[in-house]
C-alpha cells in the first residue's frame, strides 16, 4: 500500500507525487487528469484529500478545470513545473547540499557529471 | 458543517449497558453526509456496541438519531437506508453467489441485482461460485458487493478486513472508495489497522473504555496536535511541558502535544505530522499507564 511520511500533510505529498508524474509526461499536456475517484482508489486516499491535492496543483497553474469535463493538464505545465522545481531546489535543497559539499571539502572538478 | 440537513447520525448523552456494566458512557457526536469515519479503539472499548445501537440491535439511554430514525423503534424503515456488516458476518456456505443475489433481491427493496453483478465483475468471484469455494478475501468482497448494491445513505462496517491478507484488504478498500464514496453517502468503519486506513478517512472517532476520547476531522489533527522530533538532550525540557505521549520515531526521540507547546519548547524540536497511530497510543492506553495529567 502507498506510504506517506510524517513531514508534510498527505494531500501535499500526493500533490508532489502527481507533479512528479506530470514532469515525466503522465498525463501529457492537454490530456485529462484521472478522476478523483480513480486516484482515491489507486492511492487509497479519501476523495476529499485527493480533491485538495488536485486543487493545490490547480492553484499552481498546472491544471485547468473544464466545465463538465473535469481537470486537464495545462499547456506549458511541464515548463512551469520544471521552473517551480528548479526554484525549490535552489532555495531549499541546494543550501543543504552546498553545506555538505563544503563539509566534505569536495570541489567542482571532483564531481562526476557524466553518467557512469 | 453540522446543520440538520447534512447530519446522518446524531448522538447526545448516548450510553449503553450490558447488565450493570457500562459499555458506552454519555457519547455526544454527529456524523454528516459524505464522510468516511474511522471508529478506533481497543477490543472492548465499545466499538461494536456503538454500531449495534446504531442499527437498533441494542437498547440505549440518551438520544440517538440515525437518518432521523430512532433505531430500535424504526428498525425496519432504518434498515432500508443503512447497510451493516457485523463483525460476525457470515454468508451461507452452501449458496452460490447468484443465489445470494436472488435472495437479496427478495429481501431488500433498495437492492439492485444488476449493480451487484457489476460490482462483482471487479473481483475474481464468479456468479456460479459456491461460497464455500471462495477464499476469505473473496467472501468479504462478495459481501461488500452485495451491500454496496443497496441504494443506502450509510454503511456501517465492523472490522470488515479482519483476518484478510494485504492484497485482499487493498481490493476491499478500493471497491469501497470507488463504488461507495460519492460525497453524499457516509461510511462508519471500525478497524485495528490504523496505519492502513489513515489516508482513507475524513474523520476519526476514538473510543477508550466506553468514552469518546477523540472525534475530529483528519485535516484538523495538524492544527490541534503537535508532534516534535527532538534531540535526546532536550528530553527533560520536553517532558516538563507535559506531552501526551513520548515515543521514538525512526530511532529519534519524539513527543506529542495536545495543543501547541510553549514557544521555548517548540523550538527544541522539529515539527512533524502527528500520525493517527501515535494519537491512538496516546489517547487509548490503559488508565494505569496513562495517568491523567
Amino acid at each position: 500500500m502507498p506510504t506517506w511520511d510524517d513531514r508534510q500533510p498527505i494531500y501535499r505529498q500526493l500533490a508532489d507525487r502527481l507533479a512528479g508524474a506530470l514532469l515525466d509526461g503522465d498525463p501529457l499536456e492537454g490530456d485529462p487528469m484521472p478522476s478523483v475517484r480513480s486516484l482515491a482508489a489507486q492511492y487509497m486516499l479519501n476523495p476529499l484529500t485527493v480533491g485538495r491535492a488536485l486543487q493545490a496543483l490547480t492553484d499552481d497553474g498546472l491544471l485547468d478545470s473544464r466545465r463538465g469535463l473535469g481537470l486537464f493538464v495545462r499547456a506549458g505545465a511541464r515548463d512551469k513545473l520544471r521552473a517551480l522545481e528548479r526554484q525549490r531546489f535552489l532555495e531549499q535543497e541546494w543550501p543543504q547540499l552546498r553545506q555538505k559539499l563544503r563539509r566534505l571539502g569536495l570541489q567542482m572538478d571532483e564531481l562526476q557529471w557524466e553518467q557512469a | 458543517m453540522n446543520n440538520a440537513d447534512n447530519t446522518l447520525i446524531r448522538a447526545e448523552g448516548l450510553s449503553l449497558h450490558y447488565g450493570k456494566k457500562l459499555a458506552l458512557d454519555r457519547l455526544n457526536f454527529s456524523i454528516p453526509k459524505g464522510r468516511v469515519v474511522g471508529l478506533l479503539g481497543h477490543n472492548g472499548a465499545g466499538k461494536t456496541s456503538l454500531m449495534k445501537a446504531m442499527v437498533g440491535l441494542h437498547d440505549h439511554e440518551g438520544q440517538l438519531s440515525v437518518l432521523g430514525f430512532e433505531p430500535q423503534r424504526d428498525r425496519v424503515k432504518l434498515l432500508r437506508e443503512v447497510t451493516y456488516i457485523p463483525d460476525v458476518a457470515i454468508l451461507p456456505r452452501w449458496a452460490r453467489v447468484e443465489q445470494l443475489i436472488e435472495l437479496m433481491s427478495g429481501l431488500h427493496p433498495k437492492f439492485s441485482a444488476e449493480r451487484a453483478r457489476t460490482l462483482l465483475k471487479r473481483t475474481s468471484v464468479k456468479l456460479t461460485d459456491k461460497v464455500k469455494a471462495l477464499s476469505k478475501g473473496m467472501v468479504v468482497q462478495t459481501h461488500l458487493a452485495l451491500i454496496a448494491a443497496v441504494d443506502a445513505k450509510l454503511m456501517i462496517l465492523d472490522e470488515p478486513t479482519l483476518g484478510l491478507d494485504v492484497l485482499s484488504r487493498k481490493a476491499f478498500y478500493e471497491m469501497l472508495i470507488d463504488e461507495w464514496c460519492d460525497g453524499e453517502r457516509s461510511v462508519l468503519i471500525s478497524t485495528h489497522q490504523v496505519e492502513e486506513i489513515e489516508g482513507l478517512l475524513s474523520d476519526v472517532m476514538m473510543l477508550n473504555e466506553g468514552k469518546l476520547v477523540l472525534n475530529i476531522p483528519l485535516d484538523q489533527i495538524d492544527d490541534r496536535f503537535v508532534a516534535l522530533k527532538h534531540d535526546p538532550q532536550a528530553a527533560e525540557a520536553i517532558a516538563a511541558a507535559h506531552p501526551i505521549l513520548r515515543y521514538r520515531q525512526q530511532g529519534e526521540s519524539a513527543a506529542l502535544f495536545d495543543g501547541a507547546p510553549p514557544a521555548h519548547v517548540a523550538s527544541l524540536g522539529q515539527r512533524m505530522r502527528p500520525s493517527l497511530v501515535d494519537l491512538f497510543v496516546a489517547l487509548t492506553r490503559a488508565p494505569e499507564i496513562n495517568p491523567q495529567r
